[in-house]
């Protein structure tokens, strides 16, 4: 589905990533984790196009993106949702999920199973994206990714700043958005709910990965000493 | 009582012409928050757009028609500078986004290129457009005159105003525009081309300075600095009103409008304007985000 093959990534004039390639199945859930500042909020970035990668490539269904700006990658079906969640806050909540329709021209409707899975979105639609809490606004960042109905969906730390009870609504959506299909691309720094949800694993570390596999392969208590040594 | 209607209406009346050439600026100043200094140019080339309608007019239609011009020049001085704005930010301000005193200083010096083609082509010798038939006069109430011109410009204000606001708020466009304004990268993430969005934006608040010049070159000869003579107060007015905020604007340019003549009607004109410059100044050091500020809970805000 999403193939990274050795790409450099940079910050200004700084290399953040070094050679970094990663497979991303179809249909599977695949997290990166590793500690801060080894890059893999960049390597989410250099998929979206938002840094500078001047080597290597990236094919999203075998097409190659890596020198597309990020609307045209958008338009091909990546939805993002960063690590800031980046909600529009002088925007309404409905003209939030509006844009999340951008990529397909504006046109169609919002699939009606985001509102299944985030029930909160219809009442607050006329409040401001800005006044929302940090959960409110993780889960509207996810459902206005998904409005386009995206073929991949890449999430940036979805559990940062969020109280445990919704962290755990968050891990079950992922798991039904994952179920109808849409590939999952996460970054992550809570080893504990990777570990319940993804597929494949790759841990980073200094820019580059040093561990790969499949969750149910590895052993959590040797992620956790990389993690934490 | 008469002298009252009179300084209200003239008050009035200034509100309205500073604000239609500040409309442009709240939009590439405001939104974009892109200092063009050649904005005042744009006023200038609509106000030399309207006059060469007018030129036109007079050698192709008998003189009974002639007023018919300025119905042609309106959508003509748009789209001058409208054109012109979108190559100006193609050209020069795209590649300088972020270098706010860079893409001042290239502005500033497009403003002198332009100043100077004006007076290569039309002479340093102002041009005179004449008021089509229909606004000259004015009709007589309570004792005094409120000539059509003037009538004319706080019409064109109010109905650009509304187009802009439905254009903001009520079409895709301006929900896209809203977006990249408010965060440009996510913006694109959302599958929103931000290079068009930023050149359209751009070349509309150019071209509502190219209208605004349609409209003051009725109020007096068109020459090359045309534009140099509203252009501070527009400044005044988007800074004075909180940038970023189009309603702010409306009632920047409405108090640098009223102060001026209420002054105006103790003193002398230059001493209004220094008076006028002195209450903007006391106001923005107490409240240096101006009148309307955006409330936002993040911190970079």
């Amino acid at each position: 589905m999403l193939e990274v093959t050795s790409i450099d990534a940079y910050y200004g004039e700084g290399r953040i990533i070094h050679g970094l390639s990663l497979s991303v199945p179809k249909g599977k859930i695949v997290s990166l984790i590793g500690r801060n500042g080894v890059g893999k909020s960049t390597a989410l970035k250099s998929v979206m196009g938002l840094v500078k990668t001047p080597r290597g490539s990236i094919k999203l269904d075998g097409r190659e993106i890596v020198k597309m700006p990020p609307y045209g990658r958008a338009k091909l079906g990546i939805g993002y949702v960063p690590q800031g969640r980046d909600i529009f806050p002088q925007m309404t909540v409905q003209e939030n999920l509006d844009l999340g329709l951008a990529p397909k021209g504006g046109a169609g409707k919002i699939p009606d199973y985001i509102f299944e899975l985030f029930p909160m979105l219809p009442k607050f639609s006329k409040r401001k994206g800005g006044d929302l809490s940090g959960g409110q606004q993780q889960q509207l960042a996810i459902a206005r990714a998904l409005a386009a109905e995206p073929k991949i969906l890449i999430l940036d730390e979805p559990t940062e700043g969020i109280q445990p009870s919704i962290i755990k609504d968050i891990g079950a959506a992922i798991r039904k958005i994952s179920s109808r299909g849409i590939t999952v691309l996460m970054v992550e720094q809570y080893l504990d709910f990777v570990m319940g949800i993804s597929d494949n694993l790759h841990v980073m570390e200094k820019g580059r990965i040093i561990l790969s596999g499949a969750v149910k392969d590895l052993d959590s208590q040797k992620v956790q000493k990389i993690l934490t040594n | 009582m008469v002298q009252l209607v009179n300084a209200a209406f003239n008050g009035l009346s200034l509100s309205s012409i500073i604000l239609l050439t500040s409309l442009g600026l709240a939009i590439t100043f405001g939104l974009m928050k892109v200092i063009n200094m050649a904005h005042g140019e744009f006023v200038m080339i609509g106000a030399y757009m309207t006059y060469i309608t007018q030129q036109l007019f007079l050698a192709a239609l008998p003189k009974a028609s002639m007023s018919l011009y300025y119905f042609a020049a309106i959508p003509a001085a748009f789209l001058a500078a409208f054109a012109l704005g979108c190559l100006t930010e193609k050209l020069i301000i795209s590649r300088l986004y972020g270098r706010e005193i860079d893409s001042l200083l290239a502005t500033g010096g497009l403003s002198l290129v332009l100043q100077q083609a004006a007076r290569s082509i039309f002479g340093s010798q102002g041009v005179n457009v004449e008021a089509p038939d229909f606004l000259k006069g004015g009709i007589s109430a309570f004792g005094c005159t409120f000539s059509y011109n003037r009538i004319f410009i706080l019409i064109l204000v109010s109905a650009t105003l509304l187009a802009i606001w439905i254009l903001i708020y009520k079409t895709k466009f301006g929900s896209h525009m809203r977006a990249v304004m408010q965060n440009r990268p996510m913006a694109q993430c959302m599958g929103i081309n931000s290079r068009r969005v930023d050149n359209i934006t751009f070349g509309i608040g150019s071209g509502l300075a190219g209208l605004a010049g349609c409209s003051v070159a009725l109020l007096g000869s068109v020459d090359s600095t045309a534009g140099q003579s509203y252009i501070v107060n527009s400044f005044m007015a988007v800074v004075l009103g909180g940038v970023g905020k189009i309603a702010g604007t409306v009632v920047g340019s409405a108090i640098i409008g009223f102060s001026g003549i209420a002054v105006e009607s103790f003193t002398s004109s230059s001493i209004a304007k220094a008076i006028v410059l002195i209450i903007i100044i006391v106001f923005l050091q107490r409240k240096p985000q101006g009148l309307f500020t955006i409330r936002s809970r993040s911190l970079d805000e």
